[in-house]
């Protein structure tokens, strides 16, 4: 029988340690780590073989090689993996156009019109897997689940190279034995309160009452009650359709001041103005957003006398935002997003009308230079300091991807 | 100034003057037109200090003289006069009295010295064409000039007399381009073209439109275009600036050529933009082994899909266009087939009529999500 709703999530098995690993047969089966500067740089990818020591991405490479001295270390070489990326979304889009990208190698399927033409879910995501296989020889694995977050804990639980189904009516009991840092939103510091009151797992959240957590978290609490239940009302949302476009990070550690939260704000601007480039549009209006250590969240913004896909044009509205806000206190996140999107299909002129400006020929040659070299390689010196949440975010920014955030 | 004129006349002179006198007029005496009556008839003057028309017309004239009278007002009595004929006399203050059958009108004017004075046309060189054929040259082209004021070089047809007695009219908003290059003989003593303004055009169409196959002359003097046919003429400013250099933008034959039905591209095109993104009429144009696929699709309408039957072998190509643009070529194409060139999604796609390529359309593509 049809699911009211069929969402598969797609993620492929350490993506850029097996697109490796194929290319370099020598490097089956062995520990490779995918990663940049040896003492500085963050590990990209680890393969299978190396995960038993606890390497994983986004750890620093010198821990890495500290936790897995014999690993063999590759550099990375992104015109592959976007390459396998394409191929893979390609297999993706001649099931439904419903695809929400999440990263090169990620995304959130909406399948449940498919179900009339390709059977049901499950079987939907076994085809899509075995085609991946046959046009890139990568692994893959996939969580099916009536809503986005179960479908992507599903997906984890059936790693490497396997799927997971987690039917309707089924969400809670599936997720009642996992452990609370697994719902969207609950970070370390959530995760340590969860326990005082004596959360461990989620299915101790579940048991409690709505209108407990509530008064315990605030308005976390009623967003954990229903993840906890399965439940997601979030639409698999495909990128041309997106209304606005944004990035934000959590910090590992809480931020203070403006001079330390700038780069990081910095960065997200960079970054949506990237995708802004690389979707073929401009924004009219600018939001900040910002969550102190206490959870009080923010959002601030402002327009723009014109529509701009330029990053430093970005950063100047969000950092006179950010400007007005109290920064003595700590803050755990911010972000950036670019709204009021010119929604219009360009049309391309038959005369050069005029030249391109300075900025925009500068922006053209900094996302040539991401193209072939990713786009570390060349930052804002206050930027280079941000390179923890950079490493994966940068993909996300690379594919033009939205990140998942519970508090959206 | 007394005379005596058959309604229809009148009527027929101040629906010519209708598209020229300035609604929202910045000087008041360019909403009226001017009455001049001389022994010959009555001449009917419309001026908006770009173009000027002067219409002609037969009528017993009592005394001659003069007057200014408001288009508008004038123009709605006489759709509405009981008789075919009417008497118009002019009254101290520029007041004029008009009288047909029991109706009588006691109308406000303004004084004829104030009316400005068109430019000459007489020193224009004028020479005689097919109304006929310059009337398909407006009809093959006007669509594609472009309306935005800030591009004023583009508000206008451009206007190249070519060798072998042939001439060229193009047109372009940036977007797309239509060229139409038929036989005028006679020399318009230009240095390369002049751009004939929309507005001008437009009228110059309706004028054509009235009889298309009777004398025609066009000339043009200093900045200015002059058209004349029996009981009319009509000067217009021309609009001062350099075109653009077109024949770069043309391309040369395209490899990826096919014949298409053009009722059956119109209407597909017009089924599917029913749901292209509102606005924008962007529908996708998908080219694969004898198969033309046209689809669209909106987030808040949906999706739609048609295809086509048609001769091609080549490598398979999807381009976005704006379905208008195509459609405004269709509709000025003649006959049944139509042959369409493409290029890649960033490349112009090109119509014609198959193996004549003297009326060529150019047209950008879109970027189509």
């Amino acid at each position: 029988m049809a699911w009211p709703r069929a969402i598969i999530h797609v993620d492929m098995d350490a993506f850029y340690a097996s697109v490796e690993q194929r290319d370099r047969p020598e490097l089956a089966g062995k520990p490779v780590i995918v990663g940049g500067h040896p003492t500085r740089g963050v590990v990209l990818a680890a393969s299978y073989e190396v995960r038993p020591f606890g390497v994983r991405s986004a750890i620093p490479m010198a821990r890495a090689l500290k936790l897995a001295p014999q690993a063999i270390v590759v550099a990375p070489r992104f015109e592959a993996y976007v390459e396998a990326s394409e191929a893979v979304f390609a297999v993706f889009e001649t099931v439904t156009p419903l695809i929400e990208p999440l990263s090169l190698d990620e995304a959130f399927l909406d399948v449940s019109a498919s179900q009339g033409l390709f059977g049901e879910p499950g079987a939907i995501a076994a085809s899509l897997r075995d085609r991946i296989w046959e046009q890139t020889r990568l692994p893959s694995s996939a969580g099916i689940a009536s809503v986005k977050f179960v479908a992507k804990i599903a997906s984890d639980f059936a790693k490497p190279n396997g799927q997971k189904e987690v039917p309707p009516g089924e969400e809670r009991a599936f997720l009642a034995p996992l452990p609370v840092s697994r719902l969207w939103g609950v970070g370390p510091k959530t995760e340590g309160q969860l326990k005082g009151l004596g959360l461990g797992t989620i299915g101790d959240v579940a048991d409690k009452e709505e209108a407990w957590l509530s008064r315990k978290l605030g308005p976390l609490g009623r967003h954990l009650f229903e993840l906890s239940h399965g439940r997601d009302e979030r639409a698999v949302i495909p990128d041309r359709a997106a209304k606005s476009v944004g990035a934000r990070d959590t910090f590992d550690e809480d931020v203070v001041g403006q001079d330390a939260l700038s780069p990081h704000v910095h960065s997200q601007a960079l970054r949506v103005a990237r995708r802004l480039r690389k979707a073929g549009r401009k924004a009219r209006v600018v939001h900040l957003a910002l969550t102190y250590g206490d959870f009080t969240a923010l959002t601030r913004q402002a327009t723009l006398s014109e529509p701009t896909d330029d990053g430093q044009t970005l950063y100047r509205a969000a950092l006179g935002l950010l400007g007005k806000l109290d920064l003595s206190r700590p803050v755990r996140l911010t972000g950036v997003s670019a709204h009021g999107l010119d929604g219009e299909a360009p049309q391309f002129e038959l005369f050069d009308r005029k030249a391109p400006s300075k900025t925009e020929r500068l922006n053209a040659a900094l996302d040539r230079i991401a193209e072939k070299f990713g786009s570390k390689a060349l930052s804002p010196a206050d930027v280079l300091g941000d390179q923890e949440d950079e490493a994966r975010a940068e993909l996300r920014g690379r594919l033009g991807v939205r990140k998942h955030d519970a508090q959206d | 100034m007394e005379f005596r004129i058959a309604t229809d006349e009148l009527k027929k002179a101040l629906h010519r003057a209708q598209g020229i006198v300035e609604r929202k007029a910045t000087m008041p005496i360019l909403s009226n037109v001017l009455l001049t009556a001389t022994k010959g008839g009555v001449s009917v003057t419309a001026f908006d200090l770009d173009i000027g028309v002067v219409s002609e017309h037969p009528a017993e004239v009592a005394k001659t003289g003069s007057l200014t009278l408001s288009a508008k007002t004038l123009l709605d009595i006489v759709s509405l006069l009981p008789e075919a004929g009417l008497t118009l006399k002019k009254l101290p203050n520029n007041y004029a009295e008009l009288t047909c059958g029991n109706a009588h009108y006691k109308i406000v004017g303004m004084a004829p010295e104030e009316f400005p004075k068109l430019p000459k046309e007489d020193t224009a060189n004028l020479v005689k064409i097919s109304g006929s054929t310059l009337l398909e040259m407006i009809k093959k082209t006007q669509y594609a000039i472009s309306t935005d004021e800030t591009r004023y070089v583009l508000n206008g047809v451009f206007f190249e007399p070519r060798e072998g007695g042939k001439v060229r009219m193009v047109a372009t908003d940036g977007h797309r381009l239509a060229l139409v290059e038929r036989e005028l003989v006679g020399d318009f003593k230009l240095k390369g073209g002049v751009i004939i303004p929309r507005k001008g055009l437009f009228e110059l169409k309706r004028l054509l439109d009235e009889a298309p196959d009777a004398e025609c002359q066009l000339g043009f003097a200093e900045n200015s275009a002059v058209f004349k046919k029996p009981g009319l003429v009509m000067v217009m400013r021309l609009i001062d600036g350099q075109f653009p250099e077109y024949q770069r933008v043309i391309p040369k034959e395209g490899e990826k050529q096919l014949l298409v039905s053009r009722a059956r591209v119109a209407d597909a095109l017009k089924r599917i933009a029913l749901l292209s993104a509102e606005k924008s009429s962007a529908v996708r144009v998908s080219l694969s082994e004898n198969l033309l696929r046209i689809t669209a699709n909106n987030p808040d309408l949906g999706e739609a899909k048609d295809d086509l039957d048609v001769a091609y072998r080549g490598a398979s190509l999807t381009v976005g266009f704006n379905a208008k643009y195509l459609l405004d070529v269709l509709g000025a194409l003649d006959g049944d087939e139509v042959t369409l060139e493409l290029g890649d999604e960033h490349s112009p796609g090109v119509l014609h009529t198959p193996g004549d390529r003297s009326y060529t359309a150019v047209i950008m593509p879109m970027r189509v999500p």
